[in-house]
């Protein structure tokens, strides 16, 4: 660690000098391991679950083909907590170091970043603790199965949603309210849907925040490195995963137009769609190779409203089918349907999806979508 | 002490895995086509956590081949997951990559057959080389992780000057890229020449193809353990013989007569060059050769006992009937020679029985040839 330090206290000084005003940063050097470990889990010392499993799996294999691995890990809290890579060459470290102040900076003057939960490290670990207890009374298998079907349900949450009727539309908060649930299944619930909440509020902010942390970094490495390896940099830069590319260039157009200051303001006041929506232009989307592809007629259409447009939904709705409690004022039948005309569901989720609805709601549910409409009751699915 | 929670999902997630294999194996092994596109379809739904997705149909956002990896139509990256599907992480595949249904098809079948322990594997998969390839050619498409720095910023510095007329760094990887490759026309080593023949006439379908398959994966597990590097080649026949893909042999459709002199004569081809190797040939079919085949078939046999180190016939009789017509032929001379083996393959036993015979030739064929670097004869009488 300690070689890094003198590069540490460059850096800080350099991103406070272009403006930046961030929580103290403690780095800590760790294995790849770690780092695997936290980012398919997404807090450390959350639930174990065999989902996170596979995430995990994916990430360690490609750390050993080192394509397109993850380098670099932030935690979202005060200070903020960075996981530098023992296997990282120093220039990486150095890139991780600078990339690691942008997210600080974002983390401490986003509008909608800081709405995130600074203590959730410590729920997410309280409710670890919970869970094995639970798992010490009623049994390990209960305590999986129920998770699972809370995990699934989870995804209905939406952190930014203020509006209480539109809200008790949403699957998750309707079972939280209306469900017939022992108490240790709701706290379960509950638990789990305040993690989602958090994912969800960090995830509508997530190609602002890639974006901006990679802008910083090349920012800041340009004033410290030399041609040569500014160079290198360069190139390594354009070459990340979507998120990052995304937002760098969109953050690179901001500033184009309108100076550094524009770039700053945009990192305060703008979520992902706003980001999008604003920069987003023909040119960059050929630049990024963006396109919206249609399997039917394996057609690419890369129009940069229907790009944006898609971009946009995706960003609004997580890519997932648009779901709603029918009535949630006649809390007696549940009733789902499929909002989005025009578009279909995957029918083989269909089952196993109700069945995990089921499992909490315990009466009928029934589906409305693919212009049919399912019903999962103790008999399994029908279908009318 | 660290508790090692990434460990501990990752066994919580194969435990599951293998169990849904375990329970399903039969089926997912018969299926006619196991591997399209590299992947084995499984219907993994329960792998994945059941939320609802939108049908296979509907347009999705993707992002091209950008970073020069291959940018057919098929090179293209749904950029969903990454952008925040239902979970911060990459989705999970609901789809096993074809190397590790292998893997996991092996651990439960060789639970099965209760196979005495090899040693521990060094690598799952066909393995064509120990050695990282030599990356000493350039092409303009590649692996990003291969990318040249010097030839893509010369590249760079040379399109900025003409473009912008400014000598800047900007790169742009679709029109800068250089890749390392490996040059085509470097040859390779490889130890073992395993020949994989299949009958594919109308009646190898359902259980013979899952013998089959069980027996085939349970060979690789052996011979993979034996041979630093294996080189595979696949042939399917019924009335014409042809040599098939990987992915191809394991997604076949069945039809037409059965002419096994056909299967023996192309495998004999693929010998072509391949003098360095131990060479197999594993054939399977039913043993029912069209009437007028049979003489023809004889004489391929002998040719293919004259040309390979070891022949093994597998007879796939999952209806455990009595071994006639061309089977009961080879059954008479696999008795007599000492590089032929026949197996009758009824069952999973049959299999473990027949692996047993034959991993002991293998054995026998692997310290000879490790003993001395002449080749010679193939001495087996033991």
């Amino acid at each position: 660690m300690r070689e890094y330090e003198a590069v540490i206290a460059r850096v800080e000084e350099l991103a406070r000098g272009l403006g930046l005003r961030f929580d103290p940063v403690v780095f800590r050097m760790s294995e790849a391991e770690e780092i695997a470990e936290v980012a398919s889990m997404g807090l450390p010392n959350r639930f174990v679950h065999w989902y996170w499993g596979g995430a995990y799996k994916e990430i360690r294999l490609q750390q050993d083909k080192s394509l397109l691995s993850i380098l670099e890990l932030v935690l979202n809290s005060r200070p903020a907590y960075a996981f530098l890579r023992r296997s990282n060459t120093y220039l990486q470290n150095v890139l991780v170091i600078a990339h690691v102040y942008g997210h600080a900076d974002f983390f401490a003057n986003n509008h909608w970043f800081r709405k995130s939960n600074k203590n959730m490290l410590n729920e997410s670990e309280r409710h670890a603790r919970t869970f094995r207890a639970y798992e010490a009374t009623v049994g390990r298998e209960a305590v999986e199965r129920l998770l699972d079907a809370c995990l699934t349900v989870a995804t209905s949450v939406n952190a930014f949603e203020r509006d209480p009727t539109r809200r008790r539309r949403r699957l998750v908060y309707f079972l939280e309210e209306h469900a017939p649930l022992e108490p240790y299944e709701r706290e379960v619930l509950q638990a789990v849907r305040e993690e989602a909440e958090y994912f969800d509020l960090i995830q509508r902010t997530h190609v602002t925040n890639e974006g901006w942390a990679t802008f910083v970094e090349a920012t800041l490495l340009r004033e410290l490195l030399s041609p040569r390896e500014w160079a290198e940099v360069c190139v390594h830069l354009c070459a990340r995963p979507a998120p990052y590319t995304l937002g760098y260039t969109l953050f690179r157009a901001v500033r184009n137009r309108g100076g550094l200051q524009a770039a700053l303001q945009a990192r305060r006041y703008y979520e992902d769609v706003r980001l999008i929506d604003e920069t987003l232009t023909q040119e960059l989307v050929d630049r990024l190779d963006l396109f919206v592809y249609d399997p039917r007629d394996r057609s690419r259409n890369t129009n940069v409203d229907a790009v944006k447009e898609m971009l946009i939904e995706q960003k609004l709705y997580r890519g997932e089918p648009r779901i709603e409690v029918e009535d949630p004022d006649h809390p007696r039948d549940l009733v789902l349907v499929h909002t989005e005309e025009g578009r279909k569901l995957d029918p083989r989720r269909i089952a196993l999806y109700l069945k995990a609805v089921h499992g909490l709601w315990r009466h009928p549910v029934r589906l409305r979508a693919n212009g049919k409409l399912y019903t999962y009751d103790r008999r399994g699915l029908s279908t009318s | 002490m660290r508790i090692h929670r990434g460990r501990i999902a990752q066994h919580k997630h194969d435990t599951l895995l293998r169990e849904y294999l375990k329970q399903n194996l039969h089926e997912l092994i018969q299926q006619k086509e196991l591997v399209a596109e590299g992947k084995v379809k499984t219907q993994l739904s329960t792998l994945d956590l059941p939320t609802l997705r939108y049908g296979d149909d509907e347009a999705y956002l993707a992002q091209g081949g950008g970073s020069g990896s291959g940018a057919g139509e098929e090179g293209a990256q749904p950029v969903g997951g990454l952008l925040g599907g239902d979970h911060h992480g990459p989705e999970i595949r609901v789809e096993l990559d074809f190397d590790e249904f292998v893997r996991l098809a092996q651990e439960v079948l060789l639970d099965e057959v209760q196979l005495p322990a090899l040693q521990r594997p060094p690598r799952g998969g066909e393995v064509e080389t120990e050695d990282l390839p030599e990356l000493d050619d350039l092409d303009r498409m590649g692996l990003a992780a291969d990318l040249n720095l010097e030839e893509t910023l010369v590249a760079s510095l040379l399109r900025n000057v003409r473009e912008r007329g400014v000598a800047d760094y900007d790169v742009d990887l679709r029109q800068d890229g250089w890749y390392f490759v490996e040059d085509p026309s470097a040859s390779r080593n490889h130890r073992s020449l395993e020949v994989y023949v299949l009958d594919i006439s109308g009646s190898m379908r359902g259980d013979y193809l899952a013998l089959v398959r069980k027996t085939i994966f349970l060979l690789w597990y052996a011979l993979e353990r034996r041979y630093p590097t294996n080189l595979r080649r696949y042939v399917v026949f019924q009335d014409v013989a042809e040599e098939k893909t990987r992915e191809e042999f394991f997604s076949v459709e069945s039809s037409g007569g059965t002419h096994i002199s056909a299967g023996f004569e192309k495998a004999m081809e693929l010998l072509e060059g391949a003098s360095e190797y131990d060479t197999y040939l594993f054939l399977f079919t039913d043993g029912e050769t069209s009437s007028g085949d049979f003489e023809l078939a004889k004489r391929k046999y002998e040719e293919a006992l004259e040309r390979f180190d070891l022949v093994c016939y597998g007879h796939v009789n999952p209806g455990s009937r009595g071994v006639g017509g061309f089977s009961e032929y080879v059954q008479e001379v696999a008795r007599r020679r000492a590089n032929a083996t026949f197996a009758n393959l009824v069952d999973l036993d049959s299999v473990r029985d027949a692996l047993r015979e034959c991993l002991v030739r293998v054995d026998g064929e692997g310290r000879q040839r490790c003993g001395s670097t002449r080749r010679s004869s193939p001495a087996w009488r033991s």
